[in-house]
């Protein structure tokens, strides 16, 4: 997402003289952000993500700088006379992808989200669930700058939900901005940069975050082993909730939330001298002992995360 | 667009909703049309019929998808074109069935006027049931756009209103559909060949019109 995406007293009613469901809304979404939506049922969380998507416009108030968007919804009732590939396939060419590399992107999602099994099954014929994990892949088929999910999480298994987590890291590691409304409130605990309340058609800033996670939810310890005297790169330390130095020279510990173990490991092998990540741990309570020496071990990014998960 | 015009037409064709309109205009040419008859006057009843079929495939089109997956296209590529799309190919597909019936009917009439006296050439003929039969899908488009979501919702109002709506743009003095088809048919009396433009243009105008607004409503009122 190049620029802002602003939201300037956006307010919403449904007909001429309908009671106003949102009002003086004013949001910015800067790349790479993470923003929480909060509110009890009924507050127009729902409305308010649906004019960010575009689906809806606003009554009053404008919208500036509008990126290349995907959304999804809370419920995917999935009447389509289509296979989940081929509905896939579609979608990806309505983002703007050509039709060969959407039918491509539709295979990578169904197998990351772990619905390649269902790839040729007409839709009408999917379970609940695995139509939300269709739901899910087709907005993320073209690699949106904004993304907006609306309980989007809802009705998914436990492996597509981590993923989907790891998903929303990743798109803000690479500079998309990602809108969410999820009613468990431990979903991407501390990741967001901010989290908002809907409240009686207003919005309230709750928190506001430089980025910086807070230590809950379940974490990762990632060690590495950097040139001597140097710091971890800046994209690994915005995610990580402590960075030490250990006893060895350039080698690091750092704390990061398991959401964006991924993102972190990433940004430590790509760094430019690259990183050796030495070792990947689900994180213990107490004080973490000081390792006995550097372990050679180079785990794959995913199973270490596997790990940490189970 | 073509990829949402591709998508658009794959719902049509495999949601198979678009049977019953297909094969009530088959039907309804079965029983008014034989091989023999006048070619002007045959061709402006198939022109005619074309009219509330149209209306009825934009109907099927608008509610061929849940709400769910409308808002995921809509957030991809805006409400408005999402629904231009889906007119679109309901038109599309009234054309391509408007055309395929005026050539059969082109073929197995016989090109002479009401009382078989005089010749009426009968590729000149099939271009003016061409015509008419294309302002009757515009037509038909334009009443089908302005009687279905987003601008009427629930179907016990928009329904009949389709039908009264397809109704008078059939009969109704000025309505270019009842102009074009007047034409053939007089035409047909005098034995010659009319050349509907205006009433095409005036179509075009009317149908835009209606597409524009409706596509312009699409993120105005909810789903």
């Amino acid at each position: 997402m190049q620029g802002e995406f602003r939201l300037i007293g956006v307010g919403r009613r449904y007909g001429v003289r309908g009671p106003w469901v949102l009002r003086g809304v004013h949001l910015t979404l800067t790349a790479g952000s993470l923003t929480r939506i909060e509110g009890a049922n009924g507050t127009g969380k729902s409305t308010l993500l649906r004019v960010l998507a575009g689906i809806d416009a606003p009554s009053e108030g404008s919208l500036t700088g509008r990126p290349r968007t995907a959304y999804v919804p809370e419920r995917f009732p999935a009447a389509l006379p289509f296979t989940a590939h081929g509905y896939l396939t579609h979608l990806g060419a309505v983002h703007g992808l050509a039709r060969t590399a959407a039918a491509r992107a539709a295979d990578e999602w169904l197998e990351r989200l772990g619905a390649t099994g269902y790839g040729r099954t007409p839709m009408a014929q999917l379970s609940k669930g695995s139509s939300q994990k269709v739901a899910v892949a087709q907005a993320l088929l073209a690699d949106p700058e904004l993304l907006v999910l609306d309980e989007a999480w809802t009705g998914l298994d436990a492996a597509a939900r981590g993923e989907l987590e790891r998903v929303v890291a990743e798109r803000t590691a690479s500079g998309a901005s990602v809108v969410f409304v999820d009613h468990d409130p431990a979903r991407l605990a501390g990741a967001p940069n901010a989290t908002y309340t809907v409240t009686e058609g207003g919005l309230d800033l709750r928190a506001a975050q430089a980025g910086s996670p807070e230590p809950s939810g379940p974490h990762l310890v990632v060690e590495a082993q950097g040139p001597p005297g140097a710091r971890p790169p800046a994209e690994a330390l915005r995610w990580a909730t402590s960075s030490t130095e250990t006893a060895t020279p350039g080698h690091h510990r750092l704390s990061v939330p398991g959401t964006h173990s991924d993102v972190v490991l990433r940004a430590l092998l790509t760094a430019r001298p690259p990183w050796h990540v030495a070792r990947v741990e689900p994180e213990t309570t107490g004080t973490p002992e000081e390792p006995a020496g550097v372990a050679v071990l180079a785990l794959p990014a995913r199973s270490a995360t596997d790990e940490g998960r189970r | 667009m073509t990829a949402l015009l591709r998508y658009q037409a794959a719902l049509l064709v495999r949601s198979q909703r678009w049977l019953p309109p297909f094969i009530l205009y088959a039907v309804f040419l079965a029983v008014g049309v034989q091989g023999g008859q006048p070619v002007l006057d045959s061709l402006g009843y198939t022109a005619a019929a074309v009219l509330p079929v149209a209306a009825w495939l934009v109907r099927i089109c608008a509610g061929n998808e849940p709400p769910a997956a409308r808002a995921a296209v809509a957030a991809a590529v805006g409400p408005g074109r999402a629904h231009l799309a889906c007119l679109l190919v309901a038109l599309g597909a009234a054309a391509a069935l408007g055309t395929a019936a005026t050539v059969v009917v082109t073929l197995i009439s016989d090109p002479t006027n009401t009382d078989h006296q005089i010749e009426v050439a009968r590729l000149p003929a099939g271009a003016a049931g061409l015509l008419a039969a294309l302002v009757c899908a515009l037509l038909g488009t334009a009443v089908g756009a302005l009687t279905t979501w987003p601008l009427l919702r629930s179907p016990g109002r928009a329904v009949p209103a389709m039908m009264l709506g397809a109704l008078l743009a059939m009969v109704m003095t000025g309505s270019p559909a009842k102009s074009a088809i007047t034409s053939l048919v007089t035409g047909s009396r005098a034995g010659t060949i009319p050349v509907p433009v205006l009433p095409l243009v005036a179509a075009v105008l009317l149908t835009a019109t209606a597409t524009a607004l409706a596509c312009a409503l699409t993120s105005r009122r909810s789903s």
